[in-house]
């Protein structure tokens, strides 16, 4: 994912910035509450459009693409929003096949299989995917929000919502999901959860965002030096 | 003194402005919206129009097949109740009673009366369901996760209604005529066959196209007014407000195209 002198769509225009990630990466967004992280992940999952700049996606331009294969290329990016945003009216497995149909990624013969394959291999009941979706908790609607983005398996996972610190197996964490069941996916992950939702090492990719912009980007242990102090304040790690 | 009056004059002009270009605004806005789901349905890839046919049958199940008997009823109760005052003014030339039915019944009330169930049950079904999806994110989800939200969700519902609504129509008139048939042989000894025959003949392939259009007309209105309003949701509280402003919207739009088909027809 690369971003080119992306200028978000905020009020004051914000300056404009560069950015790119790369594949196996998972970077966390963090910044005071107003600093446009929510906005930057709107604009890359094509929920806003930028006042100015350029969005490339997998190697390809967005702007140059038909509509056709903006959407094919969408296929490939998870999106995880405040709001569970699942069908009401559907059961857990309908919700979570729809993408999986829509985008024709197995055929409809092993559709079910594929479902409750996934699921088993996140650790959560089976039995879950006959329940309809207006019956679940909260807690579980998150839960089934963010496996819907995980089950297309995205090159691109975009995640604005604060993360669900339990699961629905206990003694099984976020956490340990992440490492487990996204890692191996080596998508690129662009995190927007919220402080201690995920745990900051050294190594964490930090994405600093200020008043609509980059403020800065690297590992938490490079920014830990940076000049700016708020940089500083913002690339804490160990603690999460 | 004279500024102020000056400018409540200029106020009332622009409010009557607006009032004259308010209908207009909306017509274009609902233009642009069909022109959008149209190009949507350009937009289906082979794999999706099985999606599509699923949602749009789907759809039609909801709207005519789970309002047939409703529409049964209505139309029977309907028949008997445009029967009554023909009764009571002693008119009995079976041709003049066809050619009243199809005036008054055919032509433009019963159009009006599907559309208007049509847009109180499932119309109004729609904005809220679509309404919910759109305050809890379900659609800027799949949007963002390539899923043409006008495609997926708009069109299914516009081709259902459309075909449900030309189905219902046809399904009332049918109520009315039998309603209204068993009330006049029951009352003037008209022969319910004479009857129905009198009201089969007088049917034309321009006044069937003329209504059909006329139907076709009023259903993709509604959608688009139900549609329109239920993706304008931010939150759960716009819901209330959406539906009946979504409702009269699309009812007055109904009976405004039938007034100008009407008027092409007779005037």
């Amino acid at each position: 994912m690369r971003l080119h002198d992306l200028r978000l769509d905020l009020c004051p225009p914000p300056p404009p910035f560069d950015f790119q990630a790369m594949a196996g990466e998972t970077w966390m967004l963090v910044g005071a509450v107003g600093s446009g992280r929510r906005e930057l992940i709107r604009t890359i999952a094509g929920l806003a459009a930028p006042r100015a700049g350029r969005i490339e996606l997998f190697g390809q331009a967005l702007e140059r693409m038909g509509p056709r294969a903006r959407a094919r290329l969408r296929g490939w990016i998870g999106v995880v929003l405040e709001h569970a945003g699942l069908v009401p009216a559907w059961s857990v497995f309908e919700n979570l096949a729809l993408l999986v149909r829509y985008h024709r990624l197995v055929p409809p013969s092993e559709l079910e299989e594929y479902v409750t394959a996934f699921v088993e291999s996140c650790r959560l009941p089976p039995a879950l995917l006959a329940r309809p979706a207006s019956e679940l908790s909260p807690l579980e609607s998150n839960w089934v929000g963010l496996l819907r983005a995980l089950v297309i398996k995205p090159k691109l996972l975009l995640i604005s919502a604060y993360l669900p610190q339990e699961t629905l197996v206990a003694g099984y964490g976020v956490w340990a999901f992440f490492e487990e069941v996204v890692a191996p996916m080596q998508m690129t992950i662009m995190v927007d959860a919220g402080p201690r939702a995920l745990p900051v090492s050294a190594e964490t990719h930090l994405l600093i965002m200020d008043q609509g912009s980059l403020l800065a980007a690297g590992s938490a242990a490079d920014l830990a030096g940076h000049p700016d102090a708020l940089v500083r304040r913002f690339a804490y790690f160990d603690h999460a | 003194m004279k500024a102020a009056a000056r400018s409540g004059f200029w106020r009332i002009v622009d409010g009557v402005g607006a009032l004259l270009t308010g209908p207009l605004a909306r017509l274009l806005e609902e233009l642009d919206f069909l022109a959008i789901v149209l190009i949507s349905a350009g937009l289906v890839t082979r794999g999706q129009w099985r999606f599509l046919l699923r949602h749009t049958l789907q759809q039609i199940y909801f709207t005519a097949a789970q309002r047939a008997y409703i529409f049964t009823v209505v139309g029977l109760i309907i028949g008997a109740l445009v029967a009554l005052p023909l009764i009571v003014f002693g008119i009995r030339d079976p041709q003049l009673l066809g050619r009243i039915m199809h005036i008054m019944m055919y032509h433009q009330l019963d159009p009006i009366l599907a559309g208007l169930f049509v847009a109180g049950l499932s119309g109004a079904a729609i904005t809220a369901e679509l309404g919910e999806l759109k305050a809890n994110q379900a659609i800027e989800h799949l949007a963002a996760m390539g899923v043409n939200p006008y495609g997926f969700f708009v069109l299914p519902r516009l081709i259902g209604v459309v075909l449900s609504l030309l189905i219902l129509a046809f399904w009332l008139n049918v109520g009315v005529t039998v309603g209204a048939g068993i009330m006049l042989n029951v009352y003037q000894n008209i022969p319910m066959s004479v009857f129905f025959r009198v009201c089969v003949s007088g049917l034309s392939y321009g006044s069937l196209a003329l209504t059909g259009g006329m139907v076709l007309a009023q259903g993709i209105h509604i959608v688009l007014v139900q549609t329109r309003r239920a993706f304008q949701v931010r939150a759960y509280v716009d819901i209330p407000r959406a539906l009946p402003s979504a409702f009269a919207q699309s009812f007055i739009g109904c009976l405004i195209i039938t007034l100008l088909v009407s008027l092409l027809r007779y005037g």
